[in-house]
């Protein structure tokens, strides 16, 4: 094992402890595990709910067609991709302006560290922790859709999850690079989401020519979780842009962190 | 005397200021030196190019033989102390420490035993568990200084190590630091002249980004030591009326020549009156002649010395 790597290991060591003491990892993905379990509960619930709200005409029968369980897990999804998203940005935002404007990143800098360890280790955690919330949540919200609504494959489940991952590792990227381009976490907080927000809306508007943008991840998992992913060859354009621009933003972010001349 | 670090037309700029313009010095191996100079110098600036954090806009350094693009790799032989350090609140003391201490290459096992040492060593082993976050100022600058050290680094950095510590602090670490320049070369920052004449070999006086005067302080005392002679005078209106008199005379002493050859410079500090002296004991004689001649009221005279702080004074004064 080179040195390099060890010390690596070491930083990648610390972010984890921090997020342990910080009880982080406890709470977001309970989060996520909530969220995961109230889709299943509140659309099997819905009629019932809607029928004890009254306002309802005598003798009127609710038809809701009760939906399959791949749907209901593909609408868990897009809970994970607005609350579960803004819950794991909001933790990542400050992840390194946070280190630079108290000054302790100044006295981690100077020691004989690569600048890229310093950002590769904070990437690692908020990886590590949106994968564990998403896979606490998703599997919770698999467990009970099967208990109210029928079985789902455990193959797609699998498949959306991956897909669906690499969506909110994208998202863990930007958050890291904004953190490191503005020294305000608000700013990092509000400019991910407005980007993750764009892109999803661009590959949603305009699907066959913008398809291929890291915003059309969310819709492949939807699809790899209700049946099969339409457009092959767009979703594999899909995965090779999102893997180069989280390969760029990191290191644009090392960059970034190395030349600026104010780590204090 | 081998050279440890060679610094070479040294510059910063940030935007239109100029912090730091052009120092040269070097450091020898096993010295202990101040860099000193008043606020707004540029030591900061300048402590931060060396401890590799800040590129400089030009210049060149050489530290244990690695410059340039390699400069990085010498990082392994420096500890560095901030001006005001912050770590992880969330950390215990000793976690810190080992953790400095892996970051600089120490296996788990020697990292823990020499943090262990050196918290042993600042004094905090009693608060080692302790979470940093409850540490006091002077807890932290403690800390501070055993992370710098945690990989026995041949070049210590410390930026302001006593300036916001109270008296005692201040005791404590000046203690500590008298030791550790017996094992390791130690550069740091000061405002305070008192501080560079207790610890240091070396002194490199800097000015608004300008070496201003360096070298030896023990040489620097001896050559720029000039004899003083002190009067306290009471302020009567004879002996002020001859002391304006008197000093009216100076501007034309260049030309009458008889005083000007033992009295150099003459300054008034409150009621008392201070004359830079070349030769003792003709200024003395000729002074007492003179007070005694025009009936002036001495309340003192005494002889003495210039201090490194009249010349400390003298260089930084705006
Ligand atoms: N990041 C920066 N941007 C702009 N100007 C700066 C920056 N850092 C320092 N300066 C300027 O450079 C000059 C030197 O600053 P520096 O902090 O090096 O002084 P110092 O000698 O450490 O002073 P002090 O004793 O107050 O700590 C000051 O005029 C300061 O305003
Ligand atoms: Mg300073």
């Amino acid at each position: 094992m080179t040195s390099s790597f060890t010390r690596l290991l070491v930083m990648v060591q610390k972010e984890l402890l921090e997020l342990v003491r910080s009880l982080k990892l406890l709470w977001v993905p309970l989060v996520f595990v909530l969220l995961g379990v109230m889709q299943p509960a509140s659309m099997y619930y819905m009629p019932l709910i809607l029928e004890k709200a009254g306002n309802i005409t005598e003798g009127a029968v609710i038809e809701i067609p009760q939906p399959l369980g791949s749907e209901v897990l593909a609408q868990t999804l897009q809970q994970f991709g607005t609350l579960g998203l803004l819950v794991l940005v909001l933790v990542g935002m400050s992840s390194v302006s946070g280190e630079r404007n108290s000054g302790a990143a100044s006295l981690i800098l100077v020691k004989p560290i690569a600048v890229f360890s310093f950002t590769a280790s904070k990437w690692t955690a908020l990886l590590l922790l949106a994968w564990g919330s998403l896979s606490a949540g998703y599997l919770a919200s698999w467990y009970y859709t099967g208990l109210l609504f029928g079985d789902v494959q455990a193959s797609k489940v699998l498949g959306s999850l991956l897909v669906f991952g690499l969506w909110l590792s994208f998202a863990m990227t930007l958050t890291l690079f904004f953190s490191t381009l503005l020294r305000s976490s608000a700013a990092a907080a509000f400019s991910t989401l407005g980007t993750a927000a764009a892109l999803s809306l661009l590959a949603g508007l305009l699907p066959k020519k913008l398809g291929w943008l890291p915003g059309s991840l969310s819709s492949f998992a939807y699809q790899t979780a209700v049946s099969d992913i339409a457009n092959v060859s767009l979703f594999g354009w899909a995965l090779a842009c999102t893997f180069t621009l989280m390969a760029a933003a990191l290191t644009g972010a090392s960059w970034l962190l190395r030349r600026s001349s104010a780590i204090d | 005397m081998t050279t440890l670090l060679e610094v070479k037309g040294l510059t910063k700029t940030f935007g239109a200021v100029q912090a730091v313009g052009g120092i040269d010095f070097s450091i020898h191996v096993g010295r202990c030196v101040a860099l000193l100079g008043p606020n707004g110098a540029g030591k900061t600036t300048t402590i931060r190019m060396i401890a590799g954090l800040l590129s400089q806009t030009a210049g060149t350094m050489r530290f244990h033989g690695f410059v340039k693009g390699d400069y990085g790799k010498g990082k392994v032989h420096i500890g560095y102390l901030p001006q005001s350090p912050s770590f992880y609140n969330w950390m215990s003391g000793l976690e810190y420490a080992v953790y400095a201490g892996r970051l600089c290459g120490l296996p788990a096992g020697t990292a823990l035993k020499r943090a262990k040492e050196l918290l042993e060593r600042v004094g905090l082993s009693g608060a080692a568990k302790r979470r940093i976050g409850s540490y006091s100022g002077g807890m932290k600058q403690r800390l501070g200084l055993a992370q710098a050290l945690v990989h026995s680094p041949k070049l210590l950095i410390m930026d302001e190590p006593v300036s916001a510590l109270d008296p005692i602090g201040r005791r404590e670490v000046l203690g500590l630091l008298q030791e550790l320049k017996e094992e390791t070369t130690v550069l740091f920052s000061t405002h305070a002249l008192h501080d560079a004449e207790e610890l240091c070999d070396d002194v490199i006086i800097i000015r608004k980004g300008q070496i201003a005067l360096q070298g030896n302080i023990a040489a620097i005392r001896n050559e720029h030591r000039k004899p003083i002679i002190e009067l306290q005078l009471e302020q009567d209106e004879v002996s002020i009326k001859w002391f304006t008199d008197y000093k009216d005379r100076l501007s034309r002493w260049s030309d009458e020549a008889q005083e000007a050859s033992f009295i150099q410079n003459i300054e008034q500090q409150g009621a008392a009156v201070r004359f830079t002296v070349r030769e003792v004991d003709s200024a003395r004689q000729h002074l007492l002649e003179v007070l005694t001649r025009e009936k002036v009221k001495v309340s003192r005279l005494e002889i003495g010395h210039t201090s490194l702080e009249d010349l400390f004074m003298k260089v930084v004064a705006p």
